[in-house]
């Protein structure tokens, strides 16, 4: 589909909008003498342009967002609730956060807890997916005819670096089902900023389509070829004064740089050992190729698996192997970034729509729950080793400093250096911002 | 055992094509000049200059891809230069019209306008249910278009030809609220989606109680398999319903619509609980058809509120003109509400009016535009003017997916019948029609980069008669980029494109599978150049 994975294209005739020439041009504004470009990204050799991602690995923030769709049980994630009717078979444990404990299926997580940001108050309204991923993903409900853009598509849109040939919003979601979530991907993501700040859909199966050159010719010749059709294209363009046949051109010219970034989506060529590390589920196997697209030039990753987490069937047994893939991803990823010193650029998210019951229903399950859960932040703009908020003994009301999708919404924008107040710029469209009322950050959990 | 059948057809067919024919003979140049006085009037106005009149083989590749759908052969394109009649373009106008190709073209784009684009399959249900048929025969017969509404929307065909009709509603499949939001652009040229949970935001005019009118006409629908093939059942009873505003005040569906009066009907008390019985229905005077409601909301809406409503006709002169000039004068050419003023208000009066007049007379109208000023306008953009709205030169449009599917395979093979293989392709990545503004995805340019059906098809158009192996057999350089260029293009090269190619060709290996594989490649750069891609 045409729309799902369309790329900024500037019709600007200032430069002939190859990313070599994008490139150049940026180096000599910013003096980067050009000793200084050796391949610094992972895996020299396998992107071709690593002095890029070097420059923007340096001038931007940047997010990823592991998105927990069918929305986890806060009980045994961040708000155990050891000894009470609404706990589970699972303990708590202590953490390096003295006074505070999360369940035990989260070990790894239990020992950088001075490293990340939990939210346990939050509360929201939509207890259902459709809703509930809408409002969470774009930090407003709907109002018709109007679609908000998705958190990526904003970030993409303010953070992201236009002329760079790798993507700048990836959605890595190898599963191509997921009930409400299914239904909410196929809709309209990037809302009134345009198709160009919609996702690139990417994981498992979903490929970038045509990125690959075809098997009947050589790179020279493909590189040649397109020489070729350029020469022919500008002399059209300029003869005419189009700026549609410009844009034309300069999506042309996105193709060799888009190509060149074809192994950042190969799963295949991200190191065994990072591979090992990461475990092998998709979930995991996604999270490691959102850092490597992180560390070359992505500005927003999110990385979802279908809907795994809505567990109204044996949610213990199910949490059980859910939730220790999730403490070690987020392990892996912050301290993978720290060590990188790309921690404090990047912001890593893990959450859901909503939380799930105190109760159990009869079939061991727990339901929706939007009314009281938790999420947890950490780097770029976070500080870390806070917890925000709390619940009541039992987990069923938020009893502190309750966070609702606009205060969070803020915060996320606050720290990744986005004005979480500023008018959305767009004709014809009437007031809206990037946070509605003028809902503020939550400063504790700010850097 | 169909012959006797289908011999019957091609004598009525025969007969309507005259009678159509005609119908278009009458004299279109006092309304060519109609058009070219509202254009120019505004240009003096405006204190604007527009572009100079094109060249004749502009000409000739734009009319030919905006009537019949693909580039012009070069033997066409040189029967054409070399016309010395003063009224060439006129006699070419004429000729496309009457065209077989005109007919596909035409089909093609009513069928994407008023259906949307669908996988294969869908197209193959078009096809099977005999919708596309249908398209076909509208054009070829130049039928009125508020026939072709009443006919779509009554949806109980009278002759073998209109059962394909049928299908506009049946492909909605009984979803009521998607016949309306698609009902409402494709024949009224307004979208009313936005009136779903409230009045419309921006283009007040357009009423909630107008989105539920319209879906209130056609719920009592129900699609219905019958010995005289898929029908649209409609039941005397049932489809009564509240909506509420964001207020939460709720009102009755009644029937009503946009500029029309509300068709008065019965409605029961909410607690009444309505029995359907034979008292409410008549038999079809046609056997086999379903019985017909003394009382149809389906029928209503066609009688009372599309038959002559004057949307019918803005809303298809505006769409028309935008599909040959590039631009709606109300744009985008599917929002005609109070939001977006025509560009040219006289104008747009004077071509609905003169579509009214004339019956509804779909060639008629093609014809005039064609034939203005404004359409034969060079499409290099004078300097200093950047207005679209203003028509003041040849505005770019894109190929239609049809388009560059039957003008590569006509380039390519010489015959635009040999496209199909790139059809589904082309219909998925390029399903634009009337793009609110032109852009291009750097997925479309990967796709004509290395999507292999498309680099396959060019690579194996190597018959004795394809254009790589015609180019091939030229003694230089020369002459085979002149055949190239005629060919994809429709004109000749510059020098320096002969240098450039030459140059290009030169840095092959000696042998001749490489030269042969250098000259696909040719093929494929001019075929996915900007100058092809646009028609200009």
């Amino acid at each position: 589909m045409a729309s799902t994975m369309s790329q900024p294209v500037s019709p600007s005739s200032a430069y002939c909008g190859s990313p070599e020439h994008t490139f150049h041009r940026r180096m000599i504004l910013q003096g980067v003498p050009a000793a200084g470009l050796a391949a610094t990204s992972s895996f020299a050799g396998l992107f071709s342009v690593p002095a890029l991602a070097e420059q923007t690995r340096k001038q931007g923030k940047k997010c990823i967002l592991l998105w927990l769709c069918g929305a986890p049980s806060q009980f045994e994630t961040w708000d155990p609730k050891p000894g009470t009717p609404t706990s589970g078979p699972f303990a708590a444990i202590p953490t390096s956060l003295p006074g505070i404990h999360i369940s035990q299926l989260m070990p790894q997580c239990a020992g950088i807890m001075n490293k990340l940001g939990v939210i346990r108050s939050m509360k929201t309204e939509p207890s259902e997916h459709f809703q509930g991923i809408d409002v969470l993903t774009r930090g407003e409900k709907p109002r018709p005819p109007f679609t908000r853009p998705i958190l990526g598509s904003v970030i993409a849109e303010q953070l992201g670096q236009l002329d760079s040939p790798v993507p700048q919003f990836v959605l890595l979601d190898p599963c191509p089902e997921g009930n409400e979530f299914k239904a909410f991907k196929a809709g309209n993501w990037a809302g009134w900023l345009g198709a160009e700040y919609g996702p690139v859909r990417a994981g498992g199966e979903y490929s970038i389509p045509n990125l690959l050159k075809p098997e009947t010719i050589s790179q020279l010749d493909h590189q040649d070829r397109e020489g070729l059709r350029s020469f022919l294209s500008r002399k059209f363009a300029n003869d005419q004064r189009s700026d549609a046949a410009a844009g034309y051109n300069a999506a042309f010219n996105r193709v060799q740089g888009l190509m060149s970034c074809a192994p950042l989506f190969d799963l295949d060529k991200l190191p065994e050992a990072d591979r090992r590390r990461y475990g092998g589920g998709a979930f995991s196997q996604h999270a490691l190729q959102a850092r490597h697209l992180i560390e070359n030039g992505s500005t927003f990753v999110m990385v979802a698996n279908g809907m795994p987490w809505d567990n109204h069937v044996y949610q213990h047994e199910m949490h059980q192997m859910l939730v220790p893939e999730l403490d070690n991803v987020i392990f892996q990823l912050v301290n993978d970034l720290e060590e990188r010193g790309l921690l404090e650029d990047t912001l890593v998210i893990a959450m859901g729509e909503f939380g799930r019951t105190p109760w159990l229903n009869e079939a061991r399950g727990r339901d929706h729950y939007p009314n009281a859960w938790s999420m947890m932040m950490a780097g770029g703009g976070i500080k870390g080793g806070v917890v925000y908020g709390s619940t009541d003994p039992l987990g069923i009301d938020v009893a502190e400093k309750h966070v609702d999708q606009r205060q969070l919404f803020a915060t996320i924008f606050t720290a990744l250096g986005i004005d979480p107040h500023q008018q959305y710029d767009i004709p014809d469209l009437p007031a809206f911002f990037h946070v509605e009322q003028s809902a503020e950050p939550i400063r504790e959990l700010l850097v | 055992m169909l012959k006797p059948l289908s011999l019957l057809f091609v004598v009525l067919y025969a007969t309507s094509a005259v009678l159509a024919q005609q119908q278009t003979d009458g004299d279109p140049a006092e309304g060519i000049h109609q058009i070219n006085q509202f254009l120019q009037t505004r240009w003096s106005d405006q204190q604007i200059t527009p572009a100079a009149d094109c060249t004749d083989e502009r000409f000739a590749r734009r009319l030919h891809l905006d009537l019949v759908g693909r580039i012009p052969t070069v033997q066409e394109l040189q029967t054409f230069l070399q016309d010395r009649r003063p009224d060439k373009r006129q006699q070419l106008i004429r000729h496309l019209l009457q065209s077989e190709d005109y007919v596909q073209h035409f089909a093609d784009n009513l069928d994407t306008l008023l259906m949307g684009r669908g996988s294969s399959r869908v197209y193959q249900q078009r096809q099977q249910n005999n919708w596309r048929a249908w398209l076909e025969s509208v054009i070829r017969d130049n039928r009125a278009w508020d026939d072709c509404v009443r006919t779509i929307l009554l949806a109980r065909p009278q002759s073998e030809t209109d059962r394909g009709a049928v299908w506009f509603l049946y492909e909605r499949k009984d979803n009521y609220q998607k016949i309306a939001e698609e009902l409402a652009p494709a024949f009224f040229g307004i979208r009313i989606e936005c009136a779903q949970c409230h009045d419309h935001m921006v283009a007040s005019e357009i009423e909630q109680r107008h989105y539920w009118g319209l879906v209130a006409f056609f719920n009592r629908g129900k699609n219905a398999s019958t010995d005289n093939g898929l029908r649209i059942q409609e039941s005397a009873i049932g489809g009564f319903s509240e909506f509420a505003n964001l207020e939460g005040d709720s009102s009755p569906n009644l029937l009503t619509f946009f500029q029309s009066a509300t068709v008065p009907e019965e409605r029961p008390e909410s607690t009444d609980k309505q029995e359907d019985s034979d008292d409410f229905y008549t038999a079809s005077l046609i056997d086999g058809e379903p019985r017909i409601p003394k009382f149809s909301r389906r029928e209503s809406f066609v009688n009372q509120v599309a038959a002559d409503h004057p949307l019918i006709a803005r809303a298809f002169v505006n769409r028309i003109w935008a599909l040959l000039t590039g631009r709606g004068i109300v744009h985008p050419f599917d929002e005609m509400d109070s939001a977006h003023p025509p560009s040219h208000p006289e104008l747009l009066d004077w071509l609905a009016q003169d579509f009214r007049s004339s019956g509804y007379n779909i060639r008629r109208l093609v014809r005039l535009i064609v034939s203005s000023r404004v359409y034969q306008l060079d499409s290099s953009r004078p300097a200093g003017l950047d207005d679209p709205a203003t028509f003041a030169w040849g505005l770019e449009k894109p190929l239609t997916a049809e388009q560059l599917a039957r003008s590569a395979s006509l380039a390519l093979r010489g015959t635009g019948d040999s496209a199909a293989a790139l059809l589904e392709p082309f219909r998925q990545i390029f399903p634009d029609l009337l793009p609110e503004t032109v852009t291009t995805g750097v997925d479309d340019a990967l796709f004509l980069s290395n999507n292999t059906a498309f680099t396959n098809y060019i690579s194996e158009s190597r018959a004795p008669n394809h254009l790589l192996t015609q180019i091939q057999a030229l003694p230089n350089v020369n002459e085979q980029a002149s055949l190239a260029f005629l060919t994809v293009f429709g004109r000749v090269p510059t020098r320096e494109e002969v240098q450039r190619l030459q140059t290009y060709l030169n840095s092959a290996a000696a042998d001749a599978d490489s030269l042969s594989i250098r000259w696909e490649q040719v093929l494929w750069a001019m075929l996915t150049s900007a100058e092809f891609r646009f028609n200009h």
